[in-house]
């Protein structure tokens, strides 16, 4: 039972001081999670701490591999929308 | 006639800067204890900026909220945008940089910390750097720039290392538009969203600004200008701030492009025009100080505004850079005081130039707008094909006032292949929209061609001459050869 930081990580350093488990560490080319140590926040918050400060959608899963702050949940931007952004911008 | 340099709009009373005799530079207006503190500071005095130097040092990575104008994935080498970097540095790094950026550029007066997140949300890395600075480099001026959300748990600590400035960006004072510059705060251990969380962040930037007020810390305020969200909001701002006591509001404007991948720019949420923010900035200088010369520098921007010195303080370059900092400290006092004795000297001078004509007849002629290619010293110093940057000044008969900086390649120095295929030429003709003259050092062939067609007259006549002086020249050529007899109508071609 632990979470993990994927590669799209972009070393912002925010959860790291915030996990009450002291689970996450500097590493390269990422930050990564102990997973001996993660409780998922259990008994101590509502919600997973790391997952609440970190700015980047889908850099963080949950024990299932979800996403737990999937596309379009932190900026606001509907995914379709950021994919015809970035269609239009590759186009050029 | 010689007419008074001015740096704020004259007044609709009437009360031109002459006439009371005020206001012949934007801090002259300050209180003296104001004035004193920043005086060397490039940021907060205009003409300062001409001549001090900043830094600012990237040890602040996390973020405690997210703005709609920020993405904390980017990081291009070309872009220049608040909260972009390249390179993140411990503590122990940015104390090195500092020193060796001190010893070798000695105009710097300035350090800063901006990021890339929000220092204050990096309580240790930020104090440990101020801590170390105050003690090993007492002759830098620090400063801080935040959000606002932990400022007033920051304060007292503030106040322990001698930093004497600090910057909050205030967006809006009213949670409803909040929510929509603001999609989430990290809050007591929770992501907070929408009103709620505009609210608290509201909330917070204002029990802030009132307690650094309360310890004698000097505030500015900058503000995102955003078209259709808060730029009616904004005077609102400005008198609030100002009423609880803050000396500068710094109107940004907002800078957003799909490829940044912000909101905003994936939104098509378009940025204000030149016109626009003057205008903005116009109406809220009634109640305020004005910033007008911010350059939106990186987090890890090195040099005097406008310039970027970064590539030269690399980390493997700092680390075999041996510096002796007593040894640099005495050249600095001793450079600091020559430039203060010539901005000194430049200020006396324009002030009995100016009392010498007061008595000349007024012009009735409308205002101008010009661009000046400038790298600093306060003259016209840079070749027009060579000028990354455009400060502008509008002149009219009640002076010449400094109006706003503008890129002459827009946000991007990337190579001709990015971009919709403008030439660098095109793009700097089109950057100076609503302006009749260009003055530089000297213009080639080929713009200047470009430049007549364009209708902005270009001018090689005053290099090395004092801005002010040189615009005010331009301006009463222009009056004798009857060029500035319309009205004041439509004179601002729409940038």
């Amino acid at each position: 039972m632990a979470v993990k930081i994927i590669e799209s990580c972009v070393n912002c350093f925010a959860c790291q001081p915030v996990c009450p488990s002291q689970a996450i560490y500097e590493a390269k080319p990422h930050f990564l999670v102990d997973s001996k140590k993660c409780t998922e926040c259990e008994g101590a918050f509502a919600e997973y701490q790391c997952a609440s400060i970190c700015p980047i959608e889908g850099a963080i899963l949950n024990s299932l591999g979800e996403a737990i702050n999937p596309p379009g949940s932190l900026t606001g931007i509907p995914p379709e929308k950021m994919a015809e952004a970035m269609a239009e911008l590759q186009s050029h | 006639m010689q007419l008074p340099v001015l740096n704020e709009a004259p007044t609709k009373s009437g009360c031109a800067a002459s006439s009371c005799g005020s206001t012949e530079n934007q801090i002259d207006v300050l209180p003296d204890a104001i004035r004193e503190k920043v005086q060397n500071h490039p940021c907060y005095s205009e003409d300062a900026h001409h001549y001090f130097a900043r830094m600012h040092v990237a040890v602040a990575p996390a973020c405690n909220i997210q703005c709609h104008y920020c993405n904390r994935k980017y990081d291009c080498a070309n872009e220049s945008r608040p909260g972009v970097v390249s390179e993140l540095l411990t503590p122990d790094q940015a104390v090195k940089k500092t020193m060796a950026v001190a010893a070798t550029i000695p105009q710097m007066t300035v350090l800063g910390i901006a990021g890339p997140g929000d220092p204050l949300a990096n309580p240790e890395r930020t104090f440990e750097t101020f801590r170390r600075l105050s003690e090993e480099a007492p002759d830098i001026k620090l400063c801080v720039s935040t959000n606002g959300l932990a400022l007033p748990d920051a304060v007292e600590e503030l106040s322990k290392h001698n930093i004497d400035h600090v910057t909050i960006t205030i967006n809006c004072v009213d949670p409803e538009i909040g929510a929509k510059i603001y999609p989430w705060i990290f809050w007591n251990n929770r992501r907070i969203k929408g009103k709620k969380a505009a609210k608290i962040l509201i909330e917070q930037q204002q029990k802030g600004l009132e307690m650094l007020i309360a310890k004698g810390i000097l505030v500015k305020v900058n503000s995102v200008m955003i078209p259709g969200v808060n730029d009616q909001h904004l005077a609102e701002v400005s008198r609030v701030v100002k009423s609880k006591g803050a000396f500068l509001h710094n109107v940004m404007p907002l800078i957003a492009e799909a490829e940044h991948g912000t909101f905003y720019g994936v939104m098509g949420q378009r940025g204000p025009t030149h016109d626009e923010l003057q205008d903005l900035q116009d109406a809220c200088s009634g109640d305020m100080n004005m910033m007008r010369h911010c350059r939106q520098c990186r987090a890890d921007a090195v040099g005097l505004l406008g310039e970027d010195r970064g590539d030269e303080f690399t980390l493997d370059k700092i680390e075999t850079m041996e510096i002796d900092y007593q040894a640099a400290m005495e050249k600095r006092k001793v450079i600091h005081q020559a430039i203060q004795e010539e901005m000194d000297s430049k200020r006396l001078a324009k002030a009995a130039n100016s009392a010498a004509h007061a008595d000349e007849p007024k012009l009735k002629t409308r205002p101008v707008l010009m661009a000046v290619a400038t790298s600093g010293q306060g003259v016209i110093n840079v070749h027009f094909g060579h000028a990354k940057e455009f400060l502008i000044y509008e002149a009219s008969p009640d002076g010449v006032r400094f109006i706003s900086h503008r890129k002459a390649d827009q946000y991007c120095g990337g190579d001709s292949t990015c971009g919709d295929g403008e030439s660098t030429l095109q793009l700097t003709i089109r950057a100076l929209a609503g302006c009749e003259a260009v003055l530089c050092s000297k213009v080639g062939y080929e713009p200047w061609e470009m430049l007549e067609t364009a209708g902005i007259m270009p001018n090689g006549e005053h290099a090395m001459e004092p801005i002010e002086e040189a615009v005010m020249a331009v301006y009463k050529e222009m009056a004798a050869a009857g060029k500035l007899q319309e009205s004041a109508q439509g004179i601002r071609a729409s940038a």
